[in-house]
C-alpha cells in the first residue's frame, strides 16, 4: 500500500515537472507580445512569430527576404537574467552588415534595402553568464516590425 | 502492489518519451535542405574562428517568409488597386473540413483580411475576420480569434493603424499556438496558404500584363527569393503527407521560378546612420523574366490557388 502511494506520487512529480517544462514554451508566445512587440514601437509588427528558449551561449538565425523601399525595425527580446544578446545582419556571402556588438549590444536597429535581398541575422546569448542568477534558459524572441505608410497631408 | 508500480512506471516512461519526441519536433526547424547548406558554407568565409565555431554548436534555424499583412503591404505601396473580385468568397469557408484546406485556407483569408483592411474596405474586412475566426476555431487554435477580437475590430474600423495591429496579433497568436503545441506542419500550412494567396492577388493584380505595374512584377518577381524559405519549412516536416502534397506543389511553381532570373550587380554594401539608428543595405540588383515565363508563373500561381481554395 506504502510502495502504491509512492509510486503514485513520483509519477505525479514526474507529470508536473513535464508540464511546467513544456509550459516554458508556451511562455514564449506572451514574452513575445508583451515584452517583444513594445520595443517595436510605431512599426507594424509583421505578424510572424520567431521565439524559443535559449540559454548563455546559444546561437540562432533567421532567414529573412528584406523588401526594396520598405523599412523595418528588427526588435530582440530577452528576459532579464539572460547575457546580453549579440547580433549580426549578413548577405549570403557573409558580408557583414550591421553588427550590434559595434553599437553596445542593442536590441532594436532598423533597416532598409536599395533592392530586394535575402539576408540572414545570426544571433548569440553571450556567455558572461552572472552566476549569482539561477536562470539558465529563458525566452529570446525576434520580431520584425514594418514602418507604417506616412499619412499624406491634406491640400487646403 | 508491484504491478501497481509497474503500471506506473509504464506510464511515466511512455510520458517522458512523448514529452521527448514533442520536444524534438520543437526543433524541427534545425533541418535545412542543401540549398540552405551552401548558404551557410558561404558563411564561413570571412568569419573569426570563435563566432563560426559557435554558430556549428547550435543550429536553431527559423526561417520568416513575408507575413499576409507584409505581402498585402508591399501590393498596395506597389500602387495596386482594390478589386474585391479576386479575394477567396466568404461563401467558401464552410467548404473546408480538413486540417490542411482549413489551415491553407486560414492563410488565404488572413491575406484577403490584411488586403481588405489596408484599401479600408471595413465591412469586408470584418467579414474576412469572421472567416478566419471560424477556420481557427476549426483547427482548435483556443484565444486566437474571439469574440472580442471581432468587437476590437469593429470599434476601430475607422482606425487603420488599430486594425493592423489587430490582425497581426491574431497572426501571431494562431501561429505561436501552433508552434507551442507541437503542431508546427499546421503552423507551416497556414504561413504558405497566406504566401500563395498574396502572391496571386500581386499575379492578378497585373492583369496578365508586364507593363502595367512595373513594381508589382518587381515585388512577384522576388518572391523567387521567399520561394526558397517556402521550400526550407516544408523540408522541416517531411513525414507529414500534407506537407508532401504541398512540397509537389511548390516543387511546380520553382520549376518555373528558376527561369527567372535575379543577379546582384555590384558587391553588398551597407551604410549606417548611428544618429538615426538605421542601416541602409546597398546593392544592384537586376531581374530578367519573359513573357513566356511570366505567363506561366501567372498560370501556375492561379491553378495552384484554385486548388487550395476549391
Amino acid at each position: 500500500m506504502k510502495n502504491n502511494k509512492k509510486a503514485l506520487t513520483v509519477g505525479l512529480l514526474t507529470l508536473l515537472m513535464c508540464f511546467i517544462a513544456h509550459t516554458g514554451f508556451a511562455q514564449c508566445a506572451s514574452f513575445a507580445k508583451n515584452v517583444g512587440k513594445i520595443k517595436l514601437g510605431e512599426f507594424v509588427h509583421d505578424g510572424n512569430y520567431n521565439a524559443t528558449v535559449l540559454g548563455a551561449g546559444d546561437t540562432a538565425e533567421l532567414y529573412k527576404t528584406f523588401f526594396a523601399n520598405q523599412k523595418y525595425r528588427v526588435a530582440i527580446s530577452k528576459i532579464e537574467n539572460l547575457p546580453n544578446i549579440h547580433f549580426r545582419l549578413v548577405d549570403k556571402e557573409n558580408n557583414i552588415l550591421f553588427d550590434n556588438q559595434e553599437h553596445d549590444f542593442t536590441d532594436v536597429w532598423d533597416f532598409t534595402v536599395e533592392s530586394t535581398q535575402m539576408l540572414i541575422l545570426k544571433l548569440k546569448v553571450l556567455d558572461d553568464y552572472d552566476m549569482e542568477t539561477e536562470i539558465t534558459q529563458g525566452c529570446v524572441a525576434v520580431l520584425f516590425g514594418i514602418e507604417k505608410e506616412k499619412k499624406k497631408k491634406k491640400k487646403k | 502492489m508491484r504491478k501497481t508500480f509497474l503500471l506506473v512506471s509504464k506510464f511515466i516512461f511512455t510520458f517522458i518519451i512523448a514529452i521527448s519526441i514533442l520536444s524534438s519536433c520543437q526543433s524541427s526547424d534545425k533541418k535545412k535542405n542543401n540549398e540552405q547548406t551552401e548558404l551557410i558554407e558561404s558563411t564561413k568565409k570571412d568569419v573569426d574562428p570563435k563566432m563560426m565555431e559557435d554558430f556549428n554548436k547550435s543550429k536553431l534555424i527559423f526561417y520568416s517568409l513575408p507575413s499576409p499583412l507584409e505581402t498585402a503591404m508591399l501590393i498596395k505601396r506597389s500602387g495596386a488597386r482594390y478589386d474585391e473580385e479576386i479575394l477567396n468568397p466568404i461563401g467558401n469557408v464552410t467548404n473546408y473540413n480538413t486540417n490542411l484546406k482549413m489551415a491553407l485556407n486560414l492563410g488565404v483569408y488572413s491575406a484577403d483580411l490584411s488586403y481588405t483592411s489596408l484599401f479600408d474596405q471595413t465591412q469586408s474586412a470584418i467579414q474576412y475576420m469572421g472567416c478566419a475566426k471560424k477556420l481557427a476555431e476549426g483547427l482548435s487554435i483556443i484565444d486566437a480569434i474571439d469574440e472580442n477580437t471581432m468587437k476590437q475590430l469593429e470599434d476601430n474600423m475607422n482606425n487603420r493603424d488599430a486594425v493592423l495591429e489587430i490582425i497581426s496579433e491574431t497572426f501571431m497568436t494562431s501561429n505561436a499556438y501552433l508552434k507551442e503545441n507541437d503542431r508546427a506542419a499546421i503552423s507551416v500550412m497556414v504561413l504558405v496558404g497566406g504566401w500563395v494567396e498574396g502572391l496571386y492577388l500581386a499575379s492578378a493584380l497585373t492583369n496578365g500584363s508586364m507593363d502595367n505595374n512595373k513594381r508589382l512584377l518587381d515585388r512577384i518577381v522576388y518572391q523567387k527569393l521567399s520561394l526558397i524559405t517556402v521550400m526550407n519549412l516544408l523540408d522541416s516536416h517531411p513525414e507529414n503527407e500534407d506537407i508532401q502534397y504541398l512540397h509537389g506543389k511548390m516543387n511546380e511553381l520553382k520549376a518555373i521560378f528558376e527561369q527567372v532570373k535575379i543577379v546582384n550587380t555590384s558587391k553588398v554594401q551597407s551604410e549606417t546612420d548611428k544618429e538615426n539608428r538605421v542601416t541602409t543595405i546597398k546593392a544592384d540588383s537586376e531581374t530578367q523574366i519573359s513573357k513566356e515565363v511570366f505567363e506561366a508563373l501567372i498560370n501556375k500561381v492561379t491553378e495552384i490557388r484554385t486548388e487550395f481554395v476549391s
